[in-house]
């Protein structure tokens, strides 16, 4: 622990602010409030600030962020924005500290963002104690008012003096730019913990219930009537995911100049409080009720990412609490309404300190996940009025490998980008797909041609599980668009080279009317064969139309398959009403839920579990789906609404 | 095959088609991607057909509305440019009084041969949006436009694209520029209910949100009325602050004019 | 030829609506009109009930181009009416946003507007090929203004930072002072343009009108944000008696709203203020009003563009001695207005693109408006335009159609009208 006058400090930071290998960020003053902004002056610091208006994440993840470049003529020649000078954050609070680990861990998992990882390597982070506890901040209460790394230096000011703690070696290099540094002595330190055990007491804020109960309280609480009281004045502005340092969703859209050559793919932050965080193409948006988008935020914070990472993903920082308009946003108000609504007596009120560790230095590579490759269009084929068929193969002539049920996102530079299931079994160099047009990209993709060039990223997602089927009978489902992923599988299993690794298949095909039936030279073909079972059926046959199958849901189609349920798997692929009314008569044949597996989707946008936008409550439809065990997802609420 | 594009006005300040002439060199950039055939603040030419036609300000009179038909027949997409054409701007808080009421307010009993509903100059005159009158394919809103959101469209309907008009609340860009949220220092905003696309511009210069872009497309109306009491707003000043822009949803709630008295 | 029958519907490139109407048989004009189409938006009613720090951000949507003074005049009304204090501050900038309007909206009117016909063609665009670098000029000091609007108000139409009583966000020194060098930069680019213009010039029409010209004056400056109202006729008259100055009457025979003062019309505008004015201008613009052979009295409605031109050249010249000022003072960025609501009544004059704006406002206690007038420049034109059109029109009569329609048109176009504004309130003349 070292110590310098408050004079020599401001020499320090002057050096630092004049050196021009460096870009020093720091806490100034904002009107009456605080932001982290470049330092022009060492003077403008203010260590002795509240609360910043946002966190700074970012610096890690900015609001605007060019991920890449392209001319609309030369797609995939992209430009990657880079950085060179270092970045010095000064004056970073113990829960912010706290808060970038856990932006770490969010996007320096199994898949690990380059464009954040370079960020934080070429970051300093100065950290400093809490010198004035924000009115609605409650880090004490959190664990989170104190930490022993995840800094290069960290600064406490005493007024007179400031201690400075070194954590990695970068910081100590930094601080070698400070003049008359000395040895903290122990009445430095002692000041040093009254300051920050002040703070520490000073940000409890009566919260009822320590972080590590929160998750049973949620668990226990789903239905109170909180949720309504609340989400009743919520005007969906999405302030509080803006400004939280523990949100991390974004969007991502293609823009191009008016000389329609230049364009660039952005990322921008996203919020699940807004209406159409989660609409796809076609219009439907899966977490519409305002009340469901403000109740998932909380489940987010205290179940899905604790779940997922170990940790409850709040520091208690108080900035939704101080920013929300109508003061609904407040996790310490919130968990004690339903604490005593809910009279939930927990066992024991100490918080635990958070701790992560994730050395930014261990890790030395990451992806540039949302770049494509070059891909050609070898064929087009117009299936019916609004589903075109694709056959793909990437430039780099190397063989796809995927497996059924898993999915791609196809680019097109400078429109965007959207998933598209895969059709086909894994076959060398080529993959199929079956496109409906619904929106920019698809439109965008029906008007293409073979020849034509689009970019792939992929594959992507958790597919069905091709091995733990081998010697089962299966029965397929397909409703309406849902037989495209299903014929993946399909035609993997029938595949003359793995038949007879399976028993009975049975292959159940319904669609609304005649006209919509796809892959009719397939389907005329699982007629033919003797080892599998067909049958189809439409909603409806319009007068004249010539149809041999039969009329009604595709659930009345059901029960005529025969299955030995305690052999079967049922794979069941469609739109989320056929789900419901589907699963209970396989359940009623018998069949186990482990045994029914389901193919979910939602809007994917980065496909690698990082923009939020496919949360069915805690799991990922690109990472942990989109293919499911029915068992694994029944108790979700969100799975088949 | 350059579109072709025409600009028409109605009742409005041309503020919205001056912000097309501010794009300054890329004006240039404009003319060169579609071919402009009417303009008439700017150019002399004039068009029969167009396969876009940009239409500013509300419609007032019924000479005005048959103008309006024409343009809508004569034109594959109609775009509504600015608040007066998608909202009817500050002019529709007329509309409180009756046609007669505002002729005399504004020019007195004297000249009854001019003003009167038999010129069709003064027929009648009440505000509305474009779409109360014809069915519109788009609108870029604000008061005035966003020049660059004005060229984003353009370029989005050249490429078979949606329009990127945003669909979420001022407080999205507002907090991403880092303001200080005008209700956090006690003034008042109308940003979370308004529709961004603006980069909150006005909070930005100290100045609360009018909401002339319009509200989102589902705004909770319940929870908008119950913060402006929180804050403690009157039910007038309430009403005030939900009209300037807006008026037209609270004019469709009231069935005719009412009679509008104001205290000396 | 004997019958001459011109009928221009909608005028173009001009701002609002407008009709010119000529009719002559046998070497005599029988009719020659000016109307005003526009729908009216009756500002001065509906603000009624409106609050007092809403009432500048409405009546700025009176015009497009002149928003910046009429939100001027606004404040100004307000102001006077319950009596808030401003600061040398405050009004330094309000001059510079004033001059980025002057600059902005007469450089739009030369050069996209006026040039065309000067050079014969019937818009900016078909001037692109040839003369690219003239337009890129004139692009660039149309540029120049918009970057002062947006540094003092927030923005080039609708300003937003000004509030009764001053400013709600105020720009940084360093701002101002880059700014500042671009105001020097583009002092060879309008002398470019001076000389463009110069050599054109012979394209206006020699036209000349004795008239009366009405605007503000000042002593302390080339009056523009302040001052008392001028007649080249009458002397100065206090704003207050803004009613008697721009009397409003019909004439019996037509249905048109009309002002005048001494003589059957008066002119506002650029030409009106270089008349009562132009002695004190700065060097530079006075300079180039030499170049052009402007000299007071003109009486040439032409050469209202030229005055434009001119004041141009003085708005960056008073703007670079504006920030120097601001500067030397110390910016404080901090000041906010001081604001004790009170019943009154509120009379402001300003000079706006087009000439000299009034806003009246009445409040109750409460600072709720109860009454407003406000008189538009291009109103109190509009009769001088008539009455200008009755004489020049039979001087054109030998001329092919085509002409008489482009003659009269420009004479039109010279007064830069600003039609949407002048019907916020309406005049109107049928056939």
């Amino acid at each position: 622990m070292k110590v310098i006058t408050k004079k020599e400090f401001h020499g320090f930071i002057q050096k630092l602010i004049n050196n021009s290998a460096f870009n020093v960020e720091g806490v100034k003053a904002k009107g009456e409030k605080f932001v982290f902004d470049t330092l022009e002056t060492a003077d403008e610091l203010r260590l002795d600030y509240d609360v910043t208006i946002l966190p700074p994440k970012k610096y890690f993840l900015p609001q605007y962020e060019t991920l890449m470049e392209f001319t609309t003529s030369e797609p995939f020649e992209n430009k990657r924005p880079t950085q060179s000078k270092k970045t010095i954050i000064v004056g970073v609070h113990p829960y912010d500290i706290i808060a970038i680990q856990h932006a770490d861990a969010y996007y320096l998992d199994d898949e690990i963002s380059e464009e954040y990882l370079q960020k934080r390597k070429n970051a300093l982070i100065l950290g400093s104690d809490v010198l004035t506890v924000g009115e609605k901040s409650f880090f004490g209460a959190m664990g989170t008012g104190e930490v022993t790394d995840g800094f290069d230096l960290y600064l406490t000011d005493l007024g007179d003096r400031v201690v400075i703690d070194i954590g990695t070696k970068a910081g100590e290099q930094l601080l070698s730019h400070a003049e008359h540094v000395k040895e903290a002595s122990k009445k430095d330190m002692q000041r040093v913990q009254k300051i920050r055990q002040a703070a520490i007491q000073g940000a409890q804020r009566d919260l009822k219930l320590p972080p590590n109960k929160w998750y049973d309280l949620l668990e226990k609480n789903r239905e109170s009537s909180v949720w309504k009281e609340e989400s009743d004045q919520c005007l969906a502005c999405g302030t509080c995911t803006m400004v939280c340092p523990t949100c991390f969703c974004y969007d991502v859209r293609d823009e191009v100049d008016i000389d329609m050559q230049h364009g660039k793919r952005l990322r921008t932050w996203d919020g699940c409080l807004l209406r159409e965080f989660t609409a796809v193409g076609s219009g439907e948006i899966f977490r519409e009720d305002i009340l469901d988008r403000y109740r998932h935020r909380y489940y987010r914070k205290a179940q899905y990412l604790p779940n997922r990472l170990g940790f409850v993903a709040c520091v208690g920082c108080g900035r939704c609490s101080s920013q929300c308009i109508p003061d609904i946003a407040d996790p310490v108000k919130l968990i004690n309404m339903i604490t005593d609504a809910s009279s939930y007596e927990p066992l024991e009120t100490t918080a635990t300190p958070q701790s992560l560790s994730l050395h930014i230095d261990d890790i030395k590579q990451g992806e540039a996940l949302h770049e494509p490759l070059p891909a050609t269009l070898q064929e087009v084929k117009k299936l019916t009025e609004k589903e075109t068929y694709f056959k793909i193969a990437l430039d780099n002539n190397e063989p796809f490998l995927f497996e059924p049920g898993q999915f791609v996102e196809v680019s097109i530079a400078g429109i965007g980008e959207a998933p598209i299931s895969l059709s086909s079994a894994p076959n060398g160099v080529s993959f199929e797909l079956v496109v409906r047009k619904v929106g920019d990209v698809t439109s965008a993709l029906h008007r293409m041609k073979a020849g034509d060039k689009v970019g792939i990223r992929g594959p992507f997602g958790n597919g069905f599980d091709v091995d733990a089927m081998k010697g089962k009978d299966l029965l397929f489902i397909g409703a309406g668009l849902g037989i495209v992923p299903l014929r993946s599988l399909i035609n993997y299993v029938i595949d003359p080279r793995h038949r007879k690794d399976y028993g009975k298949v049975t292959i159940l095909y319904g669609c609304k009317e005649p006209c919509e039936m796809l892959f009719g030279d397939e389907v005329a073909e699982w007629d033919r064969r003797d080892d599998i079972d067909h049958m189809r059926t439409v909603d409806t046959c319009p007068e004249g139309v010539c149809w041999e199958g039969d009329i009604g849901l595709i659930t009345a189609l059901i029960p005529k398959a025969t299955v030995d349920p305690s052999n079967t798997i049922a794979v069941l692929v469609g739109p989320p009403i056929v789900y419901k009314f589907c699963n209970d008569i396989l359940l009623k044949l018998g069949i186990a839920e482990e045994d029914i597996i389901v193919s979910l989707e939602r809007r994917m946008k980065c496909g690698v579990g990082k923009c939020g936008h496919c949360q069915i409550n805690g799991k990922y439809v690109c990472k942990d789906g989109p293919v499911f065990r029915y068992a694994d997802v029944k108790d979700l609420p969100e799975a088949f609404t | 095959m350059k579109p072709t594009v025409a600009f028409f006005d109605f009742s409005s300040c041309e503020g919205c088609q001056l912000q097309i002439a501010n794009l300054e060199e890329t004006v240039l950039d404009v003319a060169d991607k579609v071919n402009i055939v009417e303009f008439r603040e700017v150019m002399k030419e004039h068009a029969e057909a167009y396969d876009i036609a940009i239409v500013e300000g509300s419609i007032c009179r019924p000479m005005d509305e048959e103008r309006l038909r024409k343009i809508r027949k004569n034109a594959t997409i109609l775009i509504a440019l600015g608040a007066c054409a998608h909202l009817g701007s500050v002019q529709r808080l007329g509309n409180q009084w009756t046609a007669e009421e505002n002729k005399e307010e504004v020019y007195g009993k004297t000249i009854p041969e001019v003003t009167d509903d038999s010129n069709p100059f003064f027929e009648q005159p009440r505000h509305r949006s474009l779409d109360e009158i014809v069915p519109v394919d788009l609108v870029i809103p604000g008061c005035p436009i966003d020049r660059n959101e004005f060229v984003k469209v353009l370029v989005a309907l050249l490429q078979g694209k949606k329009p990127p008009i945003p669909d979420y609340p001022v407080c999205v860009e507002c907090k991403k520029r880092e303001n200080v949220c005008l209700f956090t220092i006690g003034k008042f905003c109308m940003g979370p209910v308004a529709r961004a696309g603006c980069n909150a511009i006005c909070p930005t210069y100290g100045l609360g949100c009018e909401a002339c872009r319009g509200y989102v497309s589902h705004p909770h109306e319940k929870a908008q009325t119950d913060v402006l009491k929180k804050y403690g707003l009157s039910t007038e000043e309430i009403m005030n602050r939900k009209t300037m822009y807006t008026y037209k949803y609270v004019e469709k709630q009231q069935e005719k004019p009412r009679e509008k008295e104001v205290k000396a | 030829m004997s019958t001459v029958s011109v009928n221009v519907e909608h005028l173009t490139r001009v701002e609002g609506h407008g009709n010119i109407v000529l009719n002559a048989k046998d070497g005599t004009v029988e009719k020659v009109e000016w109307q005003v189409s526009e729908a009216p938006r009756f500002f001065e009613s509906f603000v009624r009930g409106r609050p007092w720090d809403e009432l500048s951000f409405l009546t700025s949507r009176i015009c497009g181009i002149c928003s910046i003074g009429h939100s001027l005049t606004s404040l100004k009304a307000t102001e006077a009416a319950m009596q808030i204090p401003i600061s040398d501050q405050t009004g330094m900038l309000r001059r510079l946003a004033l001059h980025a309007e002057n600059m902005q909206s007469h450089i739009l009117h030369v050069g996209y507007l006026v040039a065309p016909d000067m050079f014969r063609v019937g818009s900016v665009f078909p001037l692109v090929p040839d003369h690219k670098d003239l337009v890129l000029k004139i692009v660039k000091m149309h540029r120049l203004a918009n970057e002062l609007s947006t540094l003092v108000c927030g923005r080039t139409t609708h300003p937003i930072t000004m509030i009764p009583g001053g400013f709600s966000w105020i720009p940084s020194q360093r701002a101002l002072l880059e700014y500042q060098q671009h105001l020097r930069d583009i002092i060879p680019v309008c002398e470019d343009v001076g000389q463009a213009l110069l050599d054109n010039c012979h394209m206006l029409p020699d036209f000349s009108r004795e008239t009366e010209y009405i605007g503000l004056t000042s002593d302390e400056e080339y009056a523009l944000y302040d001052g008392v109202i001028a007649s080249t006729d009458t002397g100065t008259h206090p704003v207050e008696e803004y009613e008697s100055v721009a009397n409003e009457f019909i004439v019996p025979q037509s249905t048109a709203k009309y002002t005048k003062h001494h003589r059957d019309s008066y002119m506002v505008g650029a030409l009106a203020r270089f008349n009562l004015n132009s002695d004190q201008l700065h060097p530079l613009a006075m300079q180039w009003a030499l170049k052009f052979q402007l000299k007071p009295l003109c009486y040439n409605p032409f050469m209202n563009s030229i005055a434009q031109v001119v004041e141009y050249i003085h708005s960056v010249e008073d703007g670079i001695l504006l920030i120097d000022k601001l500067v030397e003072q110390g910016i404080n960025r901090d000041e906010r207005p001081s604001v004790q609501v009170k019943a009154g009544r509120g009379i402001a004059a300003v000079e706006v693109p087009r000439g000299i704006l009034f806003h009246d406002y009445t409040y109750n206690d409460k600072g709720i408006c109860t009454k407003a007038n406000c008189v538009i420049p291009t109103n109190q034109n509009h009769n001088n335009i008539q009455k200008d059109m009755e004489v020049f029109a039979p001087t054109l009569l030998e001329k092919p159609e085509k002409d008489i329609e482009l003659n009269l048109e420009m004479l039109v176009r010279a007064y830069d009208p600003c039609i949407s504004c002048s019907t916020h309130y309406l005049d109107v003349t049928f056939v």
